[in-house]
């Protein structure tokens, strides 16, 4: 800053903020939240349930993040944030270890540390709002297929690819819940698309061709449901073979609406900002402790505490009901 | 017939798998999945064509995956923001082309290798769209997905026009003097320059033809769907130089055509479909494509030996 005149603004700025938060530090808690990147429209839906979350408890929300997903400016707006001494930092980590030493020094200076969506190094954070564990997953898209074709019949999963760790660990819960509750379901075929919309389609399209009794598609990788559903639909199979899966709200909306694809699953973005929020206060105010095993948000209920992960619970059904409240 | 036993047996291969699969899986050729699956590569074989050119005149571009993804997502925008269809088709073709000149300029004027510019280029502008877009779809209005048409008449159009591309450009490859300069160049450049042809200006237009080509191409995949996936084209390089390698055309320039890349590209678009309707395990694909390329390298391989003795 060679300009004397900014550098005056800026000081000017600095005393500004500074008093502001004092004053505010005197009657509300300041929680502030880092999403991987603030524009992004499924960050963006978590600040929706955050905002709620934060009118009903009477405190401060600070919403602020990389517009691209940096790890290094994550480490600036951390360190920001100590500097203000705000009282909570809840984060979603876009790099593990990286953002962990920032949070260290902020743990250090009685700031409660909680992280949602994307964990940090354990020793960094109190608890880690977990939205979705990979038995979950598996369990819910399961019943979910099974309740859509009436527990019987065959059926053919999309992946990511076939080695992806993640990916494995979803389809094992997949098959086990097959194994374990609907006999008469069979899974004729696992096809990988590499993560691309246009692969799916063409795999969706031989195994639409190659199985002619197929009654439902499970993507469990995001590009996979849509490129699913355009296959089903280029085979004038819509409504006959159905269409189901982990995905984004907007990238499906127009084949939900259109009857191709029956249920994107993934988790509420809203309430797992609302939980987040109700966490990080709790945790303030002491009212959250190590070794929990539940814990109350609002008017979402109680939630389970698993060790030190706080689990928002059974994934999230978008169908033709819902998917409208829902941008991201 | 001795001349193209190379791209004859490449036939003959696609051919076997053919009747092995109307053997044992005659839905395969059940017309409506049939024709979407070859609609899918009407616009692989596009670039397809523009990569045996490229790879005829001594060069690579691997970019083409890259260049692929960005004309799709701005072609989508375009689209989205209310642009004609007979705009954003030239935007794209123009915006390929352009890159494809960047490319050439490096190339051919500054004299570099192309496998490390194209390298370059390609991992610049797939990091730089990841970084603007985040992985987020366009969605597109309906008016685009099939030109306006009907779902099979769009289908039929877009395979025709990859395959009136592919014919045309066969041809001129043949019969005209600048398909001929590419052989030339890439037998022997210095040769070409002694006879008239000025080298680093086929280099650079080849270069620019291939841009064209992805931009066309992005736009022949852009009407098949009603939404663009901003990693669209991902690994797009790989299957091109694939399918023009197994049809014939020596990595090492000057020899090859595009009917051999056409074949090859077939060949190895028919292993996917096939191992489903063979209900065999997906883990085959890539060693089954691995192996079809590891035989057409050898066979390259022992003839050029044979020749050299």
């Amino acid at each position: 800053m060679k300009n004397p005149l900014l550098r005056f603004c800026a000081a000017g700025a600095v005393l500004l903020a500074s008093l502001i938060t004092a004053s505010a530090a005197d009657s509300k808690l300041i929680v502030a939240m880092l999403p991987k990147s603030k524009g992004n429209a499924y960050f963006i839906s978590c600040k929706a349930g955050a905002d709620k979350a934060a009118k009903e408890l009477g405190v401060q929300l600070l919403f602020d993040g990389p517009t691209d997903s940096n790890a290094a400016k994550q480490n600036e707006i951390v360190e920001n944030w100590i500097t203000l001494g705000v009282d909570v930092i809840t984060v979603a980590a876009e790099n593990k270890e990286g953002i962990s030493t920032a949070l260290r020094k902020a743990q250090k200076q009685g700031i409660k540390v909680l992280t949602y969506d994307a964990d940090a190094m354990a020793d960094s954070r109190s608890f880690f709002v977990n939205q979705a564990t990979p038995q979950g997953i598996g369990q819910t898209l399961m019943d979910e297929a099974a309740r859509l074709v009436g527990e019987e019949g065959e059926f053919a999963m999309i992946v990511g690819s076939l080695t992806a760790a993640n990916q494995r660990e979803w389809q094992k819960y997949v098959e086990a819940r097959l194994k374990e509750k609907f006999p008469k379901m069979k899974l004729v075929a696992v096809r990988p698309c590499d993560d691309l919309k246009d692969k799916a389609q063409s795999e969706s399209t031989a195994l639409l061709s190659a199985n002619p009794k197929l009654k439902l598609i499970m993507a469990i990788c995001s590009p996979g449901v849509p490129g699913a559903a355009e296959a089903v639909k280029q085979a004038g199979l819509t409504g006959k073979v159905k269409v189901m899966g982990l995905g984004l709200p907007n990238e499906n909306k127009r084949y939900v609406h259109a009857g191709v694809t029956d249920s994107v699953i993934l988790w509420n973005t809203g309430d797992l900002g609302y939980l987040t929020i109700y966490a990080g206060v709790a945790l303030a105010k002491d009212e959250l402790k190590k070794g929990a095993k539940s814990f109350k948000a609002g008017s979402l209920g109680t939630f389970a505490i698993e060790g030190d992960n706080i689990l928002l619970g059974k994934p999230f059904i978008f169908n033709q009901g819902n998917i409208d409240q829902f941008d991201f | 017939m001795k001349r193209y036993f190379r791209e004859l047996s490449v036939v003959g291969a696609l051919l076997a798998v053919l009747l092995g699969l109307a053997w044992f899986a005659p839905a395969f050729f059940s017309p409506q999945p049939l024709l979407s699956l070859v609609t899918r590569e009407a616009p692989t074989l596009v670039v397809a064509c523009g990569m045996a050119c490229v790879i005829i005149t001594r060069q690579i571009d691997i970019s083409v995956g890259s260049i692929f993804s960005v004309c799709s997502v701005c072609a989508g925008l375009l689209v989205a923001r209310g642009w004609p269809l007979e705009l954003v088709l030239p935007a794209s073709v123009g915006l390929g082309a352009l890159f494809g000149a960047l490319n050439g300029f490096l190339v051919a004027v500054l004299r570099l290798p192309s496998i490390v510019v194209t390298l370059a280029t390609m991992v610049t502008l797939r990091q730089g769209l990841n970084l603007i877009r985040q992985g987020e779809f366009v969605n597109l209005p309906d008016r685009v997905q099939w030109f306006g048409l009907s779902q099979t008449a769009g289908q039929l159009v877009l395979v025709g026009a990859a395959l009136g591309l592919l014919v045309a450009l066969a041809w001129a490859m043949r019969h005209i003097a600048a398909g001929r300069y590419l052989y030339a160049v890439g037998t022997d450049a210095e040769a070409a320059r002694l006879a008239g042809i000025r080298p680093q200006l086929v280099t650079l237009l080849v270069f620019v033809f291939i841009g064209a080509l992805t931009g066309l191409g992005a736009m022949m995949n852009l009407a098949q769907s009603p939404q663009v996936q901003p990693l669209t084209g991902n690994g797009l390089e790989l299957k091109v130089i694939a399918a023009v390698v197994v049809g014939g055309v020596a990595i090492s320039g000057g020899r090859g055509n595009l009917w051999g890349a056409f074949a090859g590209l077939l060949l190895l678009a028919c292993v996917s479909p096939a191992l489903t309707h063979l209900h065999v395990e997906a883990y085959w694909e890539k060693a089954v494509q691995g192996a079809i390329i590891l035989l057409a390298v050898v066979a390259d391989g022992l003839r050029s030996r044979q020749n050299n003795r």
